[in-house]
């Protein structure tokens, strides 16, 4: 532990409370999850991680294990859905609206590499011409990964159009 | 396997899991599967514009591998 951490004074008692709240969440989803493969008789792992306060629940099998390609679907339409009710499942036991992530098979984290890779081209398209770039459509979450990557270059971005065409726009800011 | 399934998944996001009950029927345009919830329950399992209902649809066309329809009943609405 360095010198620094030892001066933090957190408030104790709020901590305690949020991250048992953060737990409970983890559990419920994990425990809902596990089930759903069990009567599917589908092998996975479930990991729970907990970053900047958001759960990450992640349903993982070994390279022989089963091929869960069917719990993502096309453009990871399963897995959205599967995400949706496993939030549902949160609210309902704990109360609390969850605002979890779930990855299955790693779809999500390929498709964050993808989405930075997407970014930086625009980025780059963006310094280039100083014209507005358009990109393809996306969910929310993976508009907000992309925006964190264009303001962390310094660039300005937007989305734009509504429901299933909503994208984001990269500018650079003096436009 | 299907009708376990989608009782679980039901189940976890209704107040009153022991009404929920799911059937699997032959239809002449296929396999299609009831859910009944108790009335209290009915918004939840439908969810805002159909969410819900559309993301058990999803993950039953999955589990099923090919498609099958699921149909929420208003059982309310049956009986009046």
């Amino acid at each position: 532990m360095t010198a620094a951490e030892n001066f933090e004074v957190p408030d104790l008692e709020n901590q305690v409370d949020s991250e048992q709240e953060v737990l409970d969440e983890g559990d419920v989803a994990a425990d809902y999850l596990e089930e759903l493969l069990d009567i599917a008789d589908l092998d996975g792992d479930i990991d729970i991680e907990i970053r900047g306060g958001r759960t990450y629940i992640s349903i993982v099998t070994d390279e022989a294990g089963t091929d869960l390609s069917g719990l993502v679907g096309k453009d990871g339409e399963v897995l959205d859905a599967l995400q949706e009710l496993t939030r549902l499942a949160v609210l309902n036991a704990t109360g609390e609206r969850s605002r979890l992530v779930l990855d299955i098979a790693g779809y999500r984290s390929d498709r964050a590499d993808q989405l930075r890779t997407i970014a930086d081209e625009a980025i780059q398209k963006a310094r280039e011409t100083g014209e507005e770039v358009h990109l393809e459509p996306m969910s929310a979450y993976e508009r907000k990964l992309v925006h964190d990557v264009i303001a962390d270059a310094g660039l300005h971005s937007e989305s734009e159009g509504e429901s299933g065409r909503r994208h984001i726009v990269v500018s650079t800011l003096d436009n | 396997m299907l009708v376990d399934a989608l009782d679980h998944l039901v189940r976890g996001v209704v107040e009153e899991p022991e009404d929920v009950q799911v059937a699997l029927k032959s239809t002449r345009r296929g396999d299609l599967l009831e859910v009944r919830v108790n009335p209290d329950d009915l918004g939840r399992v439908i969810g805002r514009q159909g969410r819900t209902a559309r993301a058990l649809r999803t993950v039953m066309a999955a589990l099923a591998k090919e498609s099958i329809r699921v149909d929420v009943i208003d059982t309310d609405r049956r009986r009046g």
